[in-house]
């Protein structure tokens, strides 16, 4: 009896429940892309039929493509300038990202000084004021300066969101390091440049690509303030969705252009699941 | 005697110029933009706007005009209801998916890629499934449709645009159970499994366990993943905007209609918005805050 009770308290393997939850979980994350797919091959899918009345296959004739993939890789949907965008938006602002967080993380995991927990509060306060808040009051010095509508002023904005990420990240990947390794090739001769680039970022590389795609994948699902700033001149593909669906109403045109915008986001999880730690992002926040 | 000791200052000094050095970069562009976005929002919701030609600092009159307006208080108790609810679920379901996927189950890599992947796509992708799943003509009015419960569309139960908002904490919930779950689900790794083991062999049970042992070690990771998506939602536009009833709005719909509106007096009005939501949603998460260190510090731990 007591064995049978410790044996329920410690189980190491699912439950009836967690099996039926997950099996939910599963459904509910990736049940609404069936119709979706079917939706961007419908011609037309009237209600209330639970598959497409005509599929693009019996209108071949007509139209060589898909009507939805057909739309997707014409100019007109602009697709594939907001992808363009989108990646280039996000390398830079990543770029810039790491390179002004770097430094900042290796003094935070590594010195005390004064004020210390104040400056790391103000370092995620981003995180907690609301994204409309800054975008709008941004939109108007912008509009003012000349930056609204310019890739400069999108690829500045996007810093505030992703910067606090990346130092979180990176200050995680400085504490793992220790300084052992570091002191040991001063012991034994080396000088500040050879212990940056032969000890230091050797081991530190693993964890600026996680910090960078992490980033980089912040920034290419930004929206608002994108779209505040940009100002309709610069299309991303958050942004050019939003135009699409905001009636309410998803056609097959829509549906292609959503399933496009899911694509990085697929490529990106690939790769960051190989890459990033799920261990990474125990930090709490605030202590 | 003296030499030594200046020379040891001049190094502390320089090690300290180096280390400020080092922080700057990144202090500069949040205080300039992000500290700077703040400063000026303020200043022109309090009438600082020479741009326009208006400058009558300080005038509390766009906050008196705002906050007088009863559509005002109607669409804050939106916007934090909205907020509130479907981070209360998204947390729930969080916990509940954190502690599964610490255990060991055929397909397990498999649900490590499943779940993380709304994390990667951007909220409008989320916003686009829900109108195709529980718009009028969506899936789940097909499928009602189906098995013989409505005969046409009209009557299906409107989720959509309605002030109960169902769409858009579906949405919310989609996107953010998966970064409650990621965060949990870091900190139980971190944790390990032997302070539960120790409290199974003392004799607790399966839920002792849970709220005595579990519960307490995952509440940092609980307080910090709420805390971001509460933010979020509180100032997210995208998604009342679509998926919303129309008015009263949530209030970053309104500052936005604010900022549309041709008369650009309404502007400064519009900034009184966004000042408003910040220091609403600051207060609410500096109370949450100031409760769970009260808690932390009664339980001992900080």
């Amino acid at each position: 009896m007591a064995r049978g009770s410790f044996k329920t308290a410690l189980n190491s393997r699912l439950s009836t429940f967690q099996k039926i939850y997950l099996l939910l979980i599963a459904g509910f994350i990736l049940g609404p892309f069936i119709p979706l797919v079917i939706q961007s091959f419908a011609f037309r899918w009237a209600w209330p039929d639970m598959l497409p009345g005509t599929w693009w296959l019996e209108q071949r004739e007509n139209t060589l493509m898909p009507l939805a993939w057909d739309y997707v890789i014409s100019p007109y949907s602009r697709v594939w300038e907001a992808t363009l965008n989108t990646m280039f938006i996000g390398t830079v602002v990543t770029v810039i990202c790491l390179a002004i967080c770097l430094p900042a993380a290796r003094v935070l995991s590594r010195e005390t000084f004064p004020g210390k927990p104040a400056f790391e509060f103000f370092l995620s306060m981003p995180l907690i004021v609301p994204e409309a808040a800054i975008g709008i009051a941004l939109l108007m010095i912008f509009i003012h300066i000349g930056l609204a509508g310019t890739y400069t002023g999108i690829i500045i904005v996007h810093l505030i969101p992703t910067i606090p990420y990346m130092i979180r990240m990176l200050t995680a990947v400085y504490q793992g390091l220790g300084r052992d390794f570091e002191e040991q090739a001063m012991i034994l001769g080396a000088n500040r440049w050879q212990v940056m680039w032969q000890v230091t970022l050797p081991m530190l590389l693993p964890g600026v690509v996680a910090g960078a795609l992490f980033t980089f994948l912040v920034s290419t699902n930004i929206f608002l303030l994108t779209f505040f700033l940009g100002q309709g001149k610069i299309v991303t593909l958050p942004t050019l969705l939003f135009s699409k669906i905001s009636g309410g109403t998803l056609d097959a045109s829509a549906a292609g252009i959503t399933l496009v915008v899911t694509v990085p986001g697929i490529i990106l999880l690939l790769i960051t699941e190989r890459f990033i730690k799920e261990e990474a992002f125990g930090k709490g926040f605030g202590n | 005697m003296t030499a030594p000791k200046t020379k040891e200052l001049a190094r502390h000094r320089r090690e300290r110029i180096w280390m400020w050095a080092q922080l700057v970069p990144v202090l500069v562009v949040l205080v300039v933009l992000f500290g700077g976005a703040l400063v000026l929002a303020v200043a022109q919701s309090l009438g600082f706007a020479p741009w326009f030609g208006v400058n009558t600092f300080p005038d509390f009159s766009y906050f008196a005009a705002l906050w007088g307006a009863w559509s005002f208080w109607r669409s804050l108790g939106l916007t934090l209801y909205y907020a509130i609810v479907s981070t209360g679920i998204a947390l729930v379901m969080g916990i509940i998916l954190a502690l599964a996927m610490v255990r060991l189950f055929p397909g397990k890599t498999l649900y490590k890629y499943l779940y993380k992947l709304p994390l990667m796509i951007p909220y409008t992708v989320g916003i686009a499934l829900a109108v195709i799943m529980l718009g009028n003509g969506g899936m789940l009015s097909r499928l009602m449709a189906f098995v013989g419960l409505i005969g046409d569309p009209s009557e299906f139960p409107q989720i959509l645009k309605t002030h109960y908002g169902w769409g858009i904490i579906t949405v919310y919930v989609w996107k953010q159970t998966p970064f409650v779950t990621l965060t949990l689900y870091a900190v139980l790794l971190g944790v390990g499994r032997e302070t539960e083991e120790a409290a199974a062999i003392l004799g607790a049970n399966k839920w002792q366990i849970f709220f005595q042992v579990t519960l307490p070690q995952i509440l940092p990771g609980i307080i910090s993943s709420t805390l971001i998506i509460f933010a979020f939602n509180i100032g997210a536009f995208e998604a009342p905007f679509i998926l919303g009833g129309g008015y009263p709005d949530t209030l970053p719909v309104i500052a936005w209609r604010y900022f549309n509106d041709a008369d650009y007096s309404l502007q400064l009005q519009g900034m009184a918005t966004v000042v408003s939501i910040a220091l609403i949603a600051g207060g609410i998460l500096y109370s949450y805050l100031a409760l769970y260190r009260r808690y932390e510090r009664r339980i001992g731990r900080s």
